[in-house]
């Protein structure tokens, strides 16, 4: 399924600037395990409200676009973990029996990042919010192909991030766990510079393995490298992309 | 003009209404609110009416243990419902063809509050918890390999509208030729993290939510679990509109004005190619609070008139979440199913009847009401989620009998 990648953006710690990854991209190493951005762009109101994991995905995508099309292009957000890390909170106040942070418990939905978002930008185009376990990357590129096939005129503006779950669950997830996000806009082909995602549907296999960053950061370092084609495992298929 | 068709070929769902569809049709059509039950140990110091899914469900699969988890019992209920037609479709179009589409608000979190009682107890988190359960990609990954499905799978999750907009992206999948199949709808669980989340927010009822009336004070929490198989299929019941947009105004507040539940119903009908006038009956969203009521009811006025037939099944089955578009649309799904004759039975609102002056005039349905339905006659249901996320979808028949 043919695509264009017309603009990205991302943030790590260390990370921030587009120089930045594109030395990383030429040596890749693991990512740091803490940090977060400050986002200084939002309004201090806003900010306030922001988590960790807000502040990386809204940071990533508002250095993916133009004010102009912020506040125009449609939106998909994925997360693998999204707010868990506070709703541990919110459930550990449900066992003990106490009252819970309205606020809070408003912001810990999956889609609080776009909802964010939309405010922050004054977006009222339509938005989805996902999550596929360890193929969230290739699921939102999917999700923007869907938003591309009712909409072919626009682009739509993808935005993927995570921050390392909290102790209560860590321990439960085998992931290299870095506070990251990437945002990439995607037009329909012919619109930049091309690439091809197929799916193959034979399941992961022990010839390919994950390398020690999230899968999103993987397609990033390929785009940036020149290569011609990346193949990254999925839980039941594989997904290849290619230059085009 | 000719578009690529969507079919929502099988329908497998649970909700407080039952599961056998000829029972939900009947209670529907009847607007049954006996179903909903009173809850005494969710919220502290608080007796609740939920719309609790009280059958027997089906247990999970032994090799799929890690996935055993409230939420995706109800999805497995839905899928056992639809199981024939899904392997029929997988024997036809190969395992990597058949895609997995669903919404959910909650996954498993109801298990993940468990397991935190059982660390609060014991220091550790209970054995047979696993993040598979929590983590909201884990609903279509368990819905995915119950059913032998190998195609793209994965869980959106907008708050209130996540069912409706995963049955828009399994369109879009199949008109792109991603799939030739796709599972897809929605669970949502009822759990200690909602009841006592919307609970803090005020906006639960006191009693059993009450849209539209001058005394509505809050929604009534549900549960469900929804699956359809959506094939790129002519004939039958369609997908025939997509709507949707954002609010960028509140996080658990919809504009007063309601002009994303506005934009997202004009865009259903543009996507649709139909006119209002093509609307005969409308699923609202409907939750019993004050400002859904107020900003959907004026929404409705000036898309759709105040003539066309509406009502609200929150009364019914409670307000399932993340299952509500995906509830909503299996219940428009048997309203176009029960199309005899050009007439079709429709679920009346189960209301006080004290009608709010102060909102705009819409027709609410009575009980006993009937539809009459054109050739190109269709039925709307609307969602809109916190975040503001709000999606609308158009059903409509193809093979008018």
């Amino acid at each position: 399924m043919k695509a264009s990648l017309l603009r990205w953006s991302a943030w790590a710690p260390g990370l921030d600037s587009a120089a930045a990854w594109e030395a990383w991209a030429k040596s890749p190493a693991p990512l740091p395990a803490t940090g977060a951005p400050d986002a200084k762009f939002l309004p201090a109101m806003l900010r306030r409200r922001c988590t960790p994991l807000t502040r990386t995905m809204l940071t990533a995508a508002f250095g993916a676009a133009e004010p102009d099309e912020l506040a125009r292009l449609r939106t998909v957000f994925s997360s693998r973990h999204g707010s868990i890390n506070e709703s541990i909170g919110l459930l550990e106040n449900v066992v003990r029996r106490e009252k819970l942070s309205p606020a809070t418990f408003s912001h810990t939905v999956h889609n609080a990042q776009a909802g964010l978002f939309s405010i922050a930008a004054g977006n009222r185009a339509a938005s989805s919010s996902l999550s596929a376990q360890e193929d969230s990357w290739t699921a939102a590129w999917l999700e923007a192909l869907c938003f591309l096939e009712r909409d072919p005129s626009e682009p739509v503006l993808v935005v993927i991030g995570d921050v390392p779950l909290a102790d209560t669950f860590a321990p439960l997830v085998a992931e290299a766990a870095t506070p990251y996000a990437l945002a990439v806009q995607i037009a329909a082909p012919g619109s930049g510079p091309g690439l091809d995602l197929e799916l193959a549907s034979q399941g992961r296999t022990g010839t390919l393995l994950p390398p020690p960053w999230p899968p999103a950061l993987e397609f990033l370092r390929w785009w940036l490298s020149g290569d011609e084609s990346l193949e990254q495992p999925n839980r039941a298929n594989r997904a290849r992309w290619t230059r085009v | 003009m000719s578009r690529p068709p969507c079919r929502l070929t099988a329908l497998g769902q649970v909700s407080a209404l039952g599961g056998a569809l000829e029972e939900v049709s009947a209670r529907l059509a009847a607007g049954d609110a006996t179903r909903l039950t009173l809850n005494e140990s969710l919220v502290p110091e608080r007796s609740l009416w939920l719309g609790a899914v009280n059958e027997t469900l089906p247990e999970i699969p032994p090799n799929l243990e890690r996935f055993a988890c409230r939420n995706n019992r109800l999805a497995l209920a839905a899928l056992e419902a639809i199981r024939g037609e899904v392997s029929a479709a997988i024997a036809r179009f190969g395992q990597g063809r058949v895609g997995v589409v669903v919404g959910t608000s909650t996954s498993g979190v109801g298990d993940a509050e468990a397991a935190i009682a059982h660390r609060e107890r014991t220091g550790v988190l209970a054995h047979e918890f696993h993040y598979d359960q929590l983590e909201f990609g884990g609903l279509a990954r368990f819905v995915a390999e119950a059913a032998g499905a190998r195609g793209p799978a994965y869980t959106l999750s907008t708050a209130c509208s996540s069912g409706a907009r995963a049955l828009a992206s399994a369109r879009s999948l199949l008109r792109l030729g991603l799939c030739d199949a796709v599972i897809s709808g929605a669970a949502d669980s009822l759990c200690g993290l909602t009841t006592n989340g919307f609970a803090a927010l005020g906006a639960l009822s006191a009693g059993v939510t009450n849209p539209f009336s001058r005394n509505r004070d809050g929604l009534t929490l549900g549960e469900a679990g929804v699956l359809f198989l959506v094939t790129r299929e002519p004939g039958g019941i369609q997908l025939l509109g997509v709507g949707d947009s954002s609010e960028a105004h509140h996080m658990s507040a919809p504009d007063p004005e309601g002009r994303g539940a506005e934009t997202a119903m004009q865009g259903a009908l543009a996507d649709a190619g139909l006119t209002p006038a093509d609307i005969a009956y409308l699923n609202l969203h409907g939750t019993g609070t004050p400002q859904n009521d107020a900003m959907e009811s004026a929404a409705v006025a000036r898309v759709l008139g105040s003539e066309l037939p509406c009502s609200s099944t929150k009364p019914l089955v409670g307000h399932t979440l993340g299952a509500a578009g995906a509830i909503e649309a299996a219940f428009c799904w048997l309203v176009l199913a029960g199309l005899r004759g050009g007439e079709a039975a429709l679920p009346p609102h189960v209301w006080d009847g004290a009608r709010d002056l102060e909102l705009a005039p819409i027709r609410l349905t009575e009980k006993g009401a009937r539809a009459v339905f054109g050739p190109r006659s269709a039925v709307m249901t609307s969602s809109f989620g916190f975040g503001g996320n709000n999606c609308t979808l158009i059903l409509g028949r193809s093979d008018s009998p």
